[in-house]
Formats: C-alpha cells, sequence, structure tokens
C-alpha cells in the first residue's frame, strides 16, 4: 500500500484537476425559478398595500412594503444566481465525483465512484428551454444521500450519467471484499 | 456471499393488482399458477424445505385482529355506554352495525386472502382483498428475518415474523401470525437456502443451534435492572403524563382533596411555592427514574446475544420477545454510547449501525445495552476488529465562542418576546419580569460549551475514522475505512470568518439523530484530514481490487473491468 502513495495515478483531493464550472446558462434558470418566487412575496405585499391605500391609521406610507420588497427580490435574483454560479465548481475524477458548491455554507464533497447506487438525468420544465438537464447521483448514504449536479447541458450530463454507470457495482453494499 | 442483481421489488412477472374482488379468484389462481413453474425446476434436493403450497397464517391471528379492533368498537359505542336515553345514539349504533357488517368481513378476508410460500429463490407474500398485492423477496436479499412475540401472541403461542431486507427502509414483508414453530422453521429454511446447505444435514444442525454456539453476551436481571437505575429519562415520563391526559385531572384531584388527607399538603404547597417546585422536580426525577428501570425491564429483560457463523443473533423481552439478526458484514459503523452518570462508574452501551434497517431503532442495533468498558470492547471487537487510537484531538478552541454565541442568541430570541409581553401583574421577583432571570443562564451556557467542547475529539487511524461527541449523551463512532461512504467538508460563513470547518465522512444506513461530524476544526487540518481519509479508503480500495482481480487498476473499460468477486455468477 505504500508503495501506492508515490503514484501520480493517485488523484489528489484537494487540487490539480481542473475544476469545471456548470453551463452559464444556468444562471438564467436560477433566476428565472427565483423571480417566480419573489413574485409569489411581492403580490402579498402589493395586496396590502393597496388595501390600505386610504385607510388613515396604516403604519407605513404608500408603496413602502411593496416597494421594498421588489427592490430586495430584484437584488436577490440578479446577485444570487452570479454567488451561486461562482461558488459551484466541479469535476469527474478516474475514481470519484468531486463538487464544491454553497454561498452562505460552503461545501465540498467527494463521492467515490463505487458507492454510487444509481444515476439519474433529469430536467424541469424551465432547464428544458435551456436545453440544460441535471445529474442526480443515488448513494445509500445516511444523510445528504442524493448527490446533485445542477446546469449541464444535458447531453452532456447523459455522458457524464453514462460514464459513471460503468462503475456502478451491482450491488454498492453487498460487495464483500472490496 | 451469495449476490444477485435482481432488486427487492416486486417481481413484475407476477399478476399486477386486479382491482375487482370478483376477478381476484381467477388472479389467485393465475398467481400460483406462473409463479412456482419457475421455481419447479430444481433438483428435489434443494426443496429441502421449501414451502411450495401457499401458506395461511395461524388461525388464531383472526382472533388476534378482532382483539385489535374492538377498542375502536368501544369508542363507537362510547356515548351510548355514557347516556343510554339519549336521542343521539342512532349514529354511534348505525356505526356499530356498519362495523358488524364490514370490519368483521374485512378482517375474516384479508385473512382469508393472504397467503405466504417460501420458494428456494424467494418468498412470495400475496395479500390484499380489493388490490392484490404479490410481492416477493429474494431469498438473497434478506438480512434478517425478526421474530416478535407480545405478550398476547406469547400466551397463544404465536410469532410475528419480520422480513427486511438491505434495499428498503423499512420491514419489507411482516406475517401477521404464524405459529412459533411456524416462524421458526422459516427463519430455518431462508437461513438453509442462503447457505446453500441442500444437505440433508442442516435440518439437525438447525435443532442444535441454541445450545452449541458461543454466547457473547447477556445480562442477568440484576444487571438489566441496574442498566435501568443509570438510564434516567424524562421522555418516558412524557409519555406517561400524555396517556394520563386521557383521564380527567380535576375529577382525580378532586377526590383526593375530598378524602382530606392531602389537605395539610395543598395548604404548605400554597405558603411555599419553592417547595412545591422543588418537589415536583423531585417526584418528576424519581418518577423518570422508575420508569427508565421498567422500560429497561420490559426490552431487555433476559438479553442474550451469540454468534451464530457470520451473524450475530440476539434475543430480549419481557413481554414483547423479539428476536432478531445482525449479519457481521453489514455492520458499517460502531456506536458507543453513555451518559455522565453511566461514564462516572465505567458502564456503555455498545450499538452498530447496519444497512437492513429497523426503523423502530433508527437504524441502529444494540449489540449489549449496558456493559463495562473493556467487556464493550471486547464485544466490539468480535464485531469488527480495530485498533481505538490512544491520542485524540480536540477540535478547534473557536468552537466554545461559536456555540456560546449561538445558544445566547437563541435564549435571547425566546426571552425577549416573552419579557415584551409580559403582564405587569404577572410575577416580577426583584422588580423585574421574570423572564429577565433567564438570562441567568448565561454562565450556564459558557459552561455548557466548554462541556462540549471537551467531549468534541477525533482521531483519524489506519483502520477508521473515531469521533467522540456530547455531553449528556456521549458518543464514540468508529468509523472503518472500508465503509466510508461519502466524503464531506462544510464552512458556514460563520465558520468561514474563523476559518473553521466541519468534516463528516457518511457511512451507508438510515438517517438518525446524531451524525459522526467533527465540527469546528481549524480549515488546513480539516483539508488535510478530509484527503488523507479519502487516499486511506482509495488506497485499501485499489489494493483490495488488486489483490483479489490481480488487475492493476479499475480504470479499464468496461469489457476488461476486472469483474469483482461479487460478479462471479451465482445465477
Amino acid at each position: 500500500m505504500s508503495t501506492d502513495a508515490s503514484e501520480p495515478a493517485l488523484s489528489d483531493v484537494a487540487a490539480g484537476e481542473p475544476i469545471r464550472s456548470l453551463d452559464p446558462s444556468i444562471r438564467s434558470v436560477w433566476m428565472i425559478k427565483m423571480a417566480g418566487l419573489s413574485v409569489l412575496l411581492f403580490l402579498p405585499a402589493l395586496f396590502y398595500d393597496l388595501t390600505h391605500l386610504f385607510s388613515p391609521d396604516s403604519w407605513l406610507p404608500f408603496g413602502v412594503l411593496s416597494g421594498t420588497v421588489l427592490v430586495g427580490a430584484t437584488l436577490y435574483c440578479l446577485a444570487w444566481p452570479r454567488l451561486r454560479y461562482r461558488a459551484w465548481g466541479f469535476a469527474l475524477r478516474p475514481e470519484e465525483i468531486y463538487m464544491e458548491h454553497g454561498v452562505l455554507q460552503h461545501v465540498r464533497t467527494v463521492v467515490p465512484l463505487r458507492r454510487i447506487q444509481h444515476v439519474d438525468v433529469s430536467q424541469d420544465l424551465i432547464e428544458r428551454e435551456f436545453a440544460l438537464g441535471r445529474l442526480i447521483v443515488h448513494t445509500a448514504g445516511s444523510r445528504s444521500s442524493d448527490v446533485v449536479i445542477p446546469g449541464l447541458p444535458l447531453p452532456e450530463a447523459e455522458e457524464i450519467r453514462d460514464k459513471i454507470k460503468r462503475f456502478i457495482l451491482e450491488d454498492p453494499l453487498i460487495e464483500e471484499p472490496v | 456471499m451469495p449476490s444477485s442483481s435482481s432488486h427487492a421489488e416486486p417481481d413484475p412477472s407476477s399478476v399486477p393488482s386486479d382491482a375487482a374482488s370478483r376477478d381476484a379468484s381467477s388472479a389467485d389462481e393465475a398467481a400460483n399458477g406462473s409463479a412456482p413453474d419457475a421455481d419447479a425446476a430444481p433438483a428435489p434436493s434443494t426443496t429441502l424445505g421449501a414451502i411450495h403450497e401457499p401458506q395461511r397464517l395461524h388461525p388464531l391471528t383472526l382472533l388476534l385482529r378482532v382483539g385489535a379492533s374492538l377498542p375502536a368498537l368501544v369508542l363507537i359505542l362510547f356515548p351510548l355506554l355514557r347516556n343510554p336515553d339519549s336521542t343521539e345514539n342512532v349514529t354511534s349504533l348505525v356505526l356499530a352495525v356498519m362495523y358488524g357488517v364490514f370490519a368483521l368481513p374485512a378482517i375474516l378476508l384479508q385473512y382469508w386472502r393472504f397467503s405466504y410460500r417460501i420458494t428456494p429463490k424467494q418468498i412470495v407474500i400475496q395479500s390484499g382483498v380489493l388490490t392484490r398485492k404479490n410481492r416477493s423477496i429474494p431469498i438473497e436479499r434478506i438480512q434478517n428475518i425478526q421474530i416478535e412475540r407480545n405478550l398476547v401472541a406469547r400466551v397463544l403461542g404465536l410469532a410475528k415474523v419480520k422480513i427486511e431486507t438491505a434495499g428498503s427502509s423499512s420491514t419489507e414483508g411482516s406475517l401477521e401470525y404464524v405459529s412459533v414453530a411456524e416462524a421458526r422453521k422459516i427463519r430455518q429454511v431462508v437461513r438453509s437456502f442462503q447457505r446453500g446447505a441442500t444437505d440433508a444435514d442442516a435440518a439437525p444442525e438447525a435443532e442444535a443451534e441454541e445450545a452449541a454456539v458461543e454466547t457473547l453476551f447477556d445480562m442477568p436481571l440484576r444487571r438489566v435492572l441496574l442498566s435501568g437505575a443509570f438510564r434516567f429519562s424524562l421522555l418516558y415520563l412524557a409519555v406517561i403524563f400524555s396517556v394520563l391526559e386521557f383521564f380527567n385531572p380535576e375529577t382525580l384531584m378532586q377526590r383526593f382533596m375530598q378524602a382530606g388527607r392531602l389537605e395539610w399538603l395543598s395548604g404548605l404547597v400554597l405558603r411555599h411555592p419553592a417547595l412545591a417546585i422543588l418537589a415536583t422536580v423531585l417526584v418528576a426525577v424519581v418518577l423518570g427514574w422508575i420508569s427508565g428501570i421498567a422500560v429497561h425491564l420490559a426490552r431487555y429483560y433476559n438479553f442474550r446475544l451469540w454468534l451464530d457463523g457470520d451473524k450475530l443473533r440476539k434475543r430480549h423481552g419481557l413481554f414483547t420477545v423479539t428476536e432478531g439478526t445482525i449479519p457481521l458484514d453489514k455492520v458499517q459503523t460502531l456506536i458507543l454510547r453513555t451518559n455522565p452518570f453511566m461514564r462516572a462508574f465505567g458502564w456503555y452501551e455498545l450499538k452498530v449501525q447496519t444497512i437492513g434497517i429497523d426503523v423502530e431503532e433508527q437504524g441502529h442495533r444494540v449489540i449489549a445495552p449496558f456493559a463495562s468498558a473493556e467487556r464493550i470492547l471486547e464485544l466490539a471487537r468480535r464485531v469488527r476488529t480495530f485498533d481505538l487510537p490512544d491520542a485524540f484531538a480536540h477540535v478547534s478552541r473557536l468552537t466554545i465562542r461559536r456555540r456560546f454565541f449561538r445558544y445566547t442568541i437563541v435564549l435571547t430570541a425566546l426571552l425577549l418576546p416573552t419579557v415584551y409581553f409580559w403582564p405587569a401583574d404577572w410575577l416580577h421577583p426583584g422588580g423585574v419580569a421574570l423572564p429577565w432571570w433567564g438570562f441567568g443562564l448565561v454562565p450556564f451556557i459558557l459552561g455548557w460549551a466548554v462541556l462540549q467542547y471537551r467531549n468534541h475529539t477525533y482521531a483519524a487511524g489506519d483502520d477508521g475514522f473515531y469521533i467522540r461527541r456530547g455531553v449528556l449523551s456521549h458518543y464514540l463512532w468508529i468509523v472503518p475505512v472500508d465503509k466510508f461512504h461519502v466524503f464531506h467538508v462544510t464552512a458556514s460563513i460563520f465558520q468561514q470568518r474563523l476559518g473553521l470547518k466541519t468534516l463528516f465522512v457518511d457511512t451507508a444506513g438510515a438517517a438518525g439523530f446524531a451524525y459522526p461530524e467533527v465540527i469546528d476544526v481549524p480549515g488546513d487540518e480539516a483539508d488535510t484530514q478530509f484527503t488523507s481519509l479519502y487516499r486511506r479508503f482509495q488506497q485499501l480500495y485499489r489494493a483490495r481490487v488488486e489483490t483479489s482481480t490481480g488487475a492493476p487498476d479499475t480504470r479499464l473499460p468496461p469489457e476488461e473491468r476486472p469483474r469483482l468477486p461479487t460478479d462471479t455468477p451465482t445465477d
């Protein structure tokens, strides 16, 4: 085993291999989704403002509440996808998937290919417009057992899936000596 | 180890669910006809013990099920029993009639339509009245056959058989109820099929098994009582009180008061509220203590653990006797647990995390509920060899600060609203609202944070990762290298500011409450550990692949890929 350590083939977890970004258009996808959520937040605020337009005891001048929500939501929709995109990186290495993501909670994860139970590629309505797919890697882990890589061009996601598939054991849990 | 690619999902070849009960009989015919054909081919020797004919459950099951449905009937008839003259009783009468017309036949039909059989390849369970379910559980996927006998079942000589597989997070199949002899036979038959033992001496060996095997651990009555005494728990108390809710507390109290015995007591309580609080706490502690003993007695009475080939088997329980199996190679993580009282006297509990998951134990199986440190380590080494490192490293001291701030903020968030809304005529000790005094807890929070820091250590040995954590419930996780699953290192924004990270090596299993995370490791240290843990895993993997296949590496095109030993043809 000790001879193994000097081998260059032993891929380094921390650095070395190029870490790839997601497809840039994922920012638009995120923005659209966040805008949808923001509208859900904005409409009640607007409703409150309109219904209290002429009430004498309103504790806020007209437009403050909905205006704040609108400005906040816009900033959020503009900035957040960029930050998120910048934080995302992944690499498919010979023996593992490496990924890092998260703005507030920065997470680095290594999933050994042999520990993968199965792999899915999925796509929702908005992602379809941008021809993106998301790779879902299922493991048997006790927490966060599904690892998701969003925003890959669909053909590429499928290609990665097929690459990973080769490594999936018939039963990664029952494998006795390895 | 036999293995196959099949999944523990219902056999697609078997008959799909049939909605109409009028067709069900023909569907049943078809189902019975189709599946055995596949298994009829093997030589007669393999059919030893196989239960080819569809079996019904034990007839007394009917009695038990009707008995189990009686409380519902009582509930329906409750208004009628309370005041028999009311006109509103019509509904409850109608409901009762409906119960007679529908529920009882349903129980009968359910029993009638439930059947199981065991072939050398699979256990087939057919059930359902309106929707027919046809479930096949491949024999080699079965992890555990658990035999459970509650009090009523024991009186009637019945047992519940639960079949668990690795693939699912809950019990895959359940036979309620069969006779005890039948339950043992089912387990025996399945086990012999799993071993591939087709020779005739499998059966006598089974008879003698209980006497011949070596007992690893057992608990005499005194030990069980002692273990309960150390497991003071307010949880059980809460359960007891929630049950008491059903009785009207006021009438109970009134009855007491009228008896006149407690008058001096109530007077005392009114005069000295502090005394009352103290007495309440005392009573709660004593009750919690007693209930802990009672629960442990009921659960672990006659605890016995023994080794049966490559499986651990255990049996315990006072009213409900549970028999379970833990395959040694399915053990993922060893967990030693203790609490401050137990630790002071050197007592520990040993659990394992397995992948054939028992929901009721949160994915953890108790191997030894209560034993001394040496005994526990000795037992743990029987389950898996490991070298407990001498030196454990502490996490960063900054964790005290983080925890202190976090808990203080939570406390403030809880207290400030109550301060704001505290009515002026309520208790104001010392001239301020009572919640203000809650901030007196802040020093204790600091103490708590320090304790958490002191109890949180980790060590990366050659054979695994060792994590200690927890104050009231102190855990030691032993995660073997070959069970590492997914590697995480995370840093929240607060951690990023202080240059800290959280390290987590996941293993296969069910979600639980406490995870073997190492929280607030200095950033560089976390990255180094992360890399070295993964390398250790990688090296172990490669070395094993090389020795078992002779291939230099696993990165080969699929057709040249070394076939792992599990791929060796069994089918």
